[in-house]
């Protein structure tokens, strides 16, 4: 046994495991095999961040180091770099257009109403949610407009004359998404039907709608249809844009509708009618869902697209972003060519509110998404 | 659910609007403002500030009017128009008055049912070098390469200039004027041309105005005045006397400033503008101080001017056709008497 007593249990320890050779792993292999990995590669690489080099520290110098930020008047863009004081001078025209300055809470009331609407599946109570959504959101645009216009609700009257800037193209925005949803769905419905008259009204108006492009449709709407009210009738510019843009967008929306309709397999029907459900709660409880689950990007897609065609509204001289933009660019005291500027900043405003819409699509698809692969 | 749609209906109602059509005057005296169709931007004729307040020569005859109508200048809801909109808006009414630098042209008085009410801005087609290349008169611009906006009457002006008088030239043509400039700054072209008034604008935008000049010829007549829809006559009155009681007050020297003394201690002619004596307002159906109104709350033509395109706006356009028949202008206004 004393030979075991000088046995010692040798445990057996691994020696450190040696790093990965750096050209297997690690940021010079990443380098070696993303961006370095055949002599093709190599140059396109090197091609690439010369031309960063190139470009990037004049426009950081442009945007930022020489740029001027503070100031009220044009006399104060005295250096090299973009003049943002111009932007800044004017950012209350270029949200809020010409609203008087007591009134402005009404837009900023009026946004918020929107966010809460556009919000308010994730924090109404469940069974609240079917009945209320809908009712919510087709009540918005009008209560918007009794807001903003005020004379229903007793307060000081602003005629549209003064709406305008961003907050315009956000709202007509979302009023003629909101209406045109529902339209487009029905005239859907009715191009599927076989009533020969819903057929065919829904067709024509469908094809009418999607065939002219907006342009024609705004100018329609501000030049030939005023001749065509009786005599001393006047329905605001702005209301009419308002219809032209629903009506545009409910032409979209019931083809891409038809898209998600052909998507719905027969079974479905077949599986309502055998439990004896009537055509109107086969339409909107079983059929209806899917359609919207189907088509939800194009869906937004199709918002995303009008929301940008309310730019357009610049051709018939109303005051959205864009031709608000244009007018402090022709102001006498800011002639100094601060075109760069202002139609840069329109630009990253609509960019990051696309993008939003996006991402909060994006949200919306994984909440929706029932398939059973996964 | 039938309150709720009255509600809904009662909405969009907001947005129509009926007016009796007795006439533009008594339509005008009952909505309390008066509506004028202006251009959606033109440095000094037309332009709002940061702070919404709309200004310009032509926003002034809006104001003489309105100040002439209701007594007070500054209740006037502006329309902005573009150019393809604007004689749709008056013929239906939805403006009273269009004040946009429209050009006063043949085909527009014969044939669109509208009256021009006078000339407020005489401009005319003008162009701008660079003073490096030491050009005096248009008529030594022989060969010259010639920056234009496509699609204006501008470039039909030009051509004809330049066979008349035998020149050649190359056109250089881009699509707005912030282009132009662009390409008259890096040295596409030799010649900038536009309406003289866009001239001046266009040169405040260069990095540097002073390399460049404005040629004396003008080689177009671009009258620009207010217009209103033909068949009223008495509103069509109305407009026209507002403007030449802007103008006449200059010639009498009657100013925003002096306008009260003058009417208590003027010469004759002072007083019976300021309706102190006669009755020019009456045969109107205006007040008796429709004119005094006009003067105190918006000035005379020459304050206009130079508030808004003169030496003490930026624009520093001179008078030159502008100025009164007896200072070397063509400005001449009929006797209000």
């Amino acid at each position: 046994m004393s030979s075991s007593s000088h046995h010692t249990t040798r445990v057996f320890e691994p020696k450190p495991s040696q790093p990965a050779p750096v050209t297997a792993a690690g940021p010079i292999a990443w380098l070696r095999n993303n961006l370095f990995a055949g002599p093709l590669n190599s140059i396109t690489t090197l091609v690439i961040v010369a031309f960063f080099l190139w470009a990037i520290p004049p426009l950081l110098d442009w945007l930022l180091w020489s740029a001027d930020f503070s100031g009220t008047t044009q006399q104060d863009c005295t250096s090299s770099g973009a003049c943002w004081v111009f932007i800044q001078a004017w950012s209350q025209q270029l949200f809020y257009g010409s609203f008087p300055d007591t009134e402005i809470w009404r837009i900023n009331l009026t946004l918020v109403l929107l966010a809460l609407v556009l919000s308010s599946p994730y924090w109404l109570p469940h069974h609240l949610r079917n009945r209320l959504d809908l009712a919510l959101l087709v009540i918005f645009p009008f209560v918007a407009i009794a807001i903003l216009d005020g004379r229903i609700l007793g307060l000081e009257y602003v005629s549209t004359d003064f709406w305008g800037g961003f907050s315009l193209n956000l709202l007509l925005a979302s009023a003629s998404i909101i209406l045109g949803m529902p339209l487009g769905f029905l005239w859907a419905l009715g191009r599927r039907s076989n009533m020969p008259m819903a057929r065919s009204i829904s067709v024509i108006l469908i094809e009418f709608f999607r065939g002219v492009p907006v342009l024609a449709l705004f100018f329609m709407g501000s030049v030939m249809l005023p001749l065509f009210f009786p005599e001393g009738t006047n329905v605001d510019k702005l209301l009419r844009v308002w219809i032209v843009l629903t009506l545009f967008m409910a032409g979209y929306m019931a083809e891409v509708y038809r898209g998600g309709f052909q998507a719905i397999p027969n079974g479905q029907y077949e599986a309502s009618a055998a439990l004896g459900l009537s055509y109107w709660q086969t339409t909107l409880l079983v059929i209806l869902p899917q359609v919207i689950k189907v088509s939800m990007p194009n869906i937004l897609a199709t918002s995303i697209m009008l929301f940008k065609n309310t730019t357009f509204l610049l051709i018939i001289g109303i005051f959205e972003v864009l031709s608000t933009a244009q007018t402090a660019l022709t102001n006498s005291n800011w002639l100094g060519g601060y075109a760069t500027e202002a139609y840069l900043f329109v630009g990253v405003v609509y960019w990051i509110c696309c993008f939003g819409m996006s991402r909060v699509a994006a949200n919306i698809e994984k909440k929706l998404d029932t398939s059973h692969q996964s | 659910m039938k309150k709720l749609a009255s509600i809904l209906t009662a909405t969009l109602a907001l947005g129509i609007s009926t007016t009796a059509t007795a006439g533009t005057l008594e339509d005008v005296k009952k909505r309390g403002t008066l509506s004028c169709g202006v251009s959606t931007g033109l440095a000094g004729f037309s332009q709002k500030d940061e702070k919404g307040q709309w200004s310009g020569m032509d926003v002034d005859v809006c104001r003489a009017v309105a100040a002439a109508v209701l007594g007070d200048a500054s209740k006037v809801s502006y329309k902005p128009l573009t150019a393809k909109e604007r004689f749709t808006a008056l013929q239906s009414g939805e403006v009273d008055v269009l004040s946009r630098n429209t050009t006063w042209t043949h085909t527009r008085d014969t044939s669109l049912g509208l009256n021009f009410a006078g000339v407020n801005y005489y401009d005319g087609q003008g162009f701008m070098v660079s003073k490096k290349i030491g050009v005096k008169s248009a008529l030594e611009l022989n060969g010259a390469a010639v920056c234009i906006q496509a699609g204006t009457t501008t470039e039909l002006n030009l051509a004809d200039y330049f066979r008349a008088n035998d020149m050649e030239y190359t056109a250089v043509t881009f699509d707005t004027s912030d282009q132009t400039r662009a390409g008259f700054e890096s040295g596409r072209c030799d010649v900038l041309t536009s309406d003289q008034s866009q001239l001046y604008a266009i040169r405040i935008g260069l990095k540097n105005p002073s390399d460049a000049v404005v040629l004396p010829e003008v080689i177009s007549k671009e009258p620009l005045g207010p217009v209103v829809r033909q068949g009223d006559d008495a509103w069509f009155n109305i407009v026209k006397w507002s403007l030449a009681a802007l103008i006449e007050a200059e010639y009498l020297g009657v100013t925003s400033a002096n306008a009260e003394q003058m009417a208590k201690s003027g010469s004759p002619e002072q007083q019976r503008l300021l309706g102190t004596t006669g009755d020019s307002g009456e045969k109107m159906g205006l007040s008796k101080d429709w004119a005094k109104n006009i003067v105190m709350q918006v000035g005379n033509y020459g304050e206009i001017f130079e508030r808004n395109v003169g030496m003490s706006s930026p624009l520093q356009i001179a008078r030159g056709l502008n100025a009164q028949w007896n200072k070397g202008g063509i400005l001449y206004s009929n006797p209000i008497r």
